[in-house]
């Protein structure tokens, strides 16, 4: 991991970039602070960020745009500040290629932790195949579940959708992109399928299915796991 | 666009003056055109031989005929005759006939002006009906033209009674429907209106035939009812009457009327659907007016709320830590902020519902996913009370906007956590019911006071909640959006303690979910 990880927040109101970048500051990131898009677009290239923290109301344009431009040359993580309550605008920045987002008013707690974790998956270069959440253990190289030591019984389609959930741990996934992944692409409009087999993962691997803990969902948008 | 008002029925038209004069004047006409040849032909008796001088009584019973008519024609061959027999024919100045040869003169002059009298009344009246003809249609031409300008259905009507005035002499009033199914006639300034018999006019417009009942009306009643068949439907009907009050029926002229009353027709229906484009598209301006009204006032609001939350958290945060006191002033800032936050979200949401701008996005999906999303997104504000969930591992799908049912749960689960006491439980029931997925939400507080149904309307609220926050949008927000899925929503006290809130959404017929093709399962063993 890098040692002071560069963030490039974008941001119109000076009073949020005050208190986000003193929260990241206390992480030991380096904050870069653009107020409009054209200086977002233009520290985002400068200063090769570690994460790009994108509020996408701007007086200049709309954020979108930085994300399918940055999205050109660089698989950055974008965080997402959105004051608007439209589903389908989060769904179209995570669809090109946002990766999480934060809806306006957000606690400084919920921003670290996101940061962390997107943070995380970006040093995650030799990352271990096991991943561990509750008391549940995936082996992604020997396709292999246990839960409290005794093995888990998943169908094929379970495990595809589990494994790439775990693979973009802290993502927001879209259900479009997750159907897609994991049904193929005729299977795009079948969001109920996603729904309960997402189901079936909770009852096998959640403690309490109803109050998932690890697989949550994004109402109206996708579902995330959170390690 | 002129209207000629008034006027009176067009006038037959004729060609030539002199056909157009009383009958006495054209007979003395006749009188002095044959005296005239009588007297031209009187110096030339010696050297013209008569039959010679018959040949001008001849031209002037023809010119009689041509100019005057037949009656005339009829006197003047007659008096030509008596002329020509008396001054020319010898013996002289007598009627005696000393030839028999004369009687075929007599003959002929007679045929001729029979004949030509009577092809010239025949000419005259065709030329007269064609040309009265061309003009009607020519009205015709015109009324469709002052219809294709017309805007308002007031103008159609004064265009169309303006026409059967002049061209028929008749008296229309035009019924169109009201929006409660009654034909109301439209009102036209300075007519004085014909009293219409309701029913018969209605039989018209419902069959789309006409109805005529021209010798049973009464005196100031319509006499024939036709109705307006456009090209989509029949958009009203046309009452008509003779103008001058008789019961005849209306000349033809059922053709004319009917291509009066389709004009009339198309130019209401266009009339119409102009009006129908004009709506759309005043309407798709203030929903998008209303929509961007929203999310900018949502932006504007939500800014400030952000800073403060967050600016209060970094307080808290922040290091060396304040003094305890004020770290609790810092928090109590950022719940104040966040409750103000959820106020701003249920206004906006109301704004919305209430403008009638929501549209659901149902799908099927299980109803434990947005029970599960609506804890975790409440968080904090439910830390004081677990919540026990219980509902069928197997329970149908339910078909449901994810997000307006999302924001019905975190309603209910706030309001539960604010009137009970902290660290007791709030319970979250799912079963199915008669058709009906019903929920409900309880709490272990003290219950609803009062009328409950109350507690859904708009601003209302229990009245032992007045001590804590909150201005009753939260029941009523719950309230639209389960109506808006078809459900129900009551409220009610358990009898073991405690407020209940449920509700019921539909359950119907859930897609089915093929099982997946292999059975194979990821085992330990196929590491």
């Amino acid at each position: 991991m890098v040692e002071t990880p560069a963030v490039v927040l974008v941001e119109d109101e000076r009073q949020i970039r005050r208190f986000v970048r003193a929260a990241l500051e206390g992480e030991g990131c380096a904050v870069f602070e653009a107020g409009t898009l054209v200086e977002g677009v233009r520290e985002a290239a400068d200063r090769h960020p570690a994460l790009i923290i994108l509020d996408l109301g701007l007086p200049d344009g709309n954020g979108i745009d930085l994300i399918r431009d940055v999205r050109n040359w660089s698989d950055v993580p974008i965080l997402v500040l959105s004051a608007r309550v439209q589903e389908k605008d989060k769904i179209q920045a995570l669809d090109l290629g946002a990766d999480d987002y934060l809806t306006k008013p957000f606690g400084v707690g919920e921003l670290l932790a996101r940061t962390r974790a997107l943070l995380r998956r970006q040093g995650r270069a030799n990352a271990s195949p096991i991943v561990a959440f509750g008391d549940v253990e995936v082996d992604l190289s020997r396709r292999l579940v246990t839960r409290a030591g005794s093995p888990v019984h998943l169908t094929p389609i379970e495990y595809r959708l589990l494994s790439l959930l775990l693979a973009n741990a802290g993502k927001v996934m879209t259900q479009r992109h997750l159907l897609r992944e994991v049904w193929g692409g005729s299977s795009v409009e079948s969001n109920h399928y996603l729904r309960v087999y997402v189901g079936h993962l909770r009852q096998k691997l959640e403690d309490d299915p109803t109050q998932p803990k690890y697989l949550l969902t994004e109402t109206g948008v996708g579902y995330r796991f959170q390690p | 666009m002129s209207i000629e008002k008034g006027g009176g029925a067009l006038p037959p038209h004729k060609n030539g003056r002199l056909l157009a004069l009383p009958t006495w004047q054209r007979h003395l006409l006749a009188v002095c055109i044959c005296t005239v040849t009588a007297l031209l032909a009187t110096p030339m008796a010696g050297r013209l031989d008569p039959a010679n001088i018959v040949m001008l009584f001849l031209l002037a019973v023809l010119a009689v005929a041509v100019s005057l008519g037949l009656e005339p024609a009829l006197l003047a061959a007659f008096l030509s005759v008596g002329l020509f027999d008396f001054l020319f024919v010898p013996p002289r100045f007598s009627f005696e006939v000393n030839d028999g040869q004369y009687v075929v003169t007599f003959a002929v002059m007679l045929a001729v002006a029979i004949v030509t009298g009577r092809l010239t009344a025949g000419l005259r009246r065709r030329a007269d009906e064609s040309a009265t003809e061309a003009l009607r249609t020519g009205a015709l031409y015109e009324m469709a033209r002052d219809l294709s300008g017309a805007l308002m259905v007031e103008q159609i009507a004064e265009i169309t009674g303006s026409y059967l005035h002049r061209v028929l002499n008749a008296e229309a009033v035009l019924l169109l429907p009201d929006g409660k199914g009654n034909l109301k006639a439209v009102e036209v300034a300075g007519t004085k209106g014909l009293a219409v018999e309701p029913t018969l006019a209605f039989v018209a417009y419902e069959k789309g035939e006409p109805v005529e009942c021209s010798p049973l009306a009464a005196p100031g009643f319509a006499t024939l009812y036709l109705p307006l068949r456009a090209p989509m439907r029949v958009r009203g009907v046309l009452a008509v009457a003779p103008a001058d009050g008789s019961r005849r029926p209306l000349p033809d002229e059922h053709g004319r009327l009917q291509a009066a009353a389709s004009l009339a027709a198309i130019a209401i229906e266009r009339v119409h659907y102009v009006d129908v484009a004009q709506r759309t598209q005043v309407q798709m301006v203030s929903e998008r007016l209303r929509s961007s009204i929203l999310s900018a006032l949502s932006h504007d609001l939500r800014t400030p709320l952000t800073v403060l939350v967050g600016l209060a958290d970094s307080l808290a945060m922040s290091r060396p830590q304040l003094p305890d006191d004020e770290r609790e002033t810092a928090g109590a800032i950022r719940d104040q902020a966040e409750r103000l936050n959820g106020l701003v979200a249920n206004l906006l949401d109301m704004a919305r519902l209430h403008a009638g701008d929501v549209t659901l996005q149902k799908e099927w999906q299980p109803i434990e996913e947005v029970i599960g999303s609506s804890i975790k997104l409440l968080g904090r504000a439910l830390a004081e009370h677990p919540v026990k969930v219980s509902l069928a591992s197997d329970f149908p799908l339910v078909e449901f906007d994810a997000i307006l049912i999302e924001r019905v749960f975190c309603n209910l689960l706030e309001n539960a956590a604010k009137y009970s006491p902290p660290g007791t439980p709030i319970e979250i029931v799912v079963r199915a019911q008669a058709g009906n997925a019903e929920v409900s939400v309880s709490d272990s507080g003290d219950g609803f006071a009062g009328d409950t149904v109350a507690l859904f309307e708009m601003f209302a609220r229990g009245e032992h909640e007045s001590a804590k926050p909150g201005v009753g949008l939260g029941l009523a927000i719950c309230r639209a959006i389960v109506e808006a899925h078809g459900g129900t929503i009551s409220a009610a006290n358990r009898p073991q303690g405690g407020g209940s809130v449920t509700f019921t959404l539909p359950l119907g017929e859930p897609p089915t979910i093929e099982e997946e093709p292999i059975p194979g399962e990821m085992d330990a063993s196929h590491g």
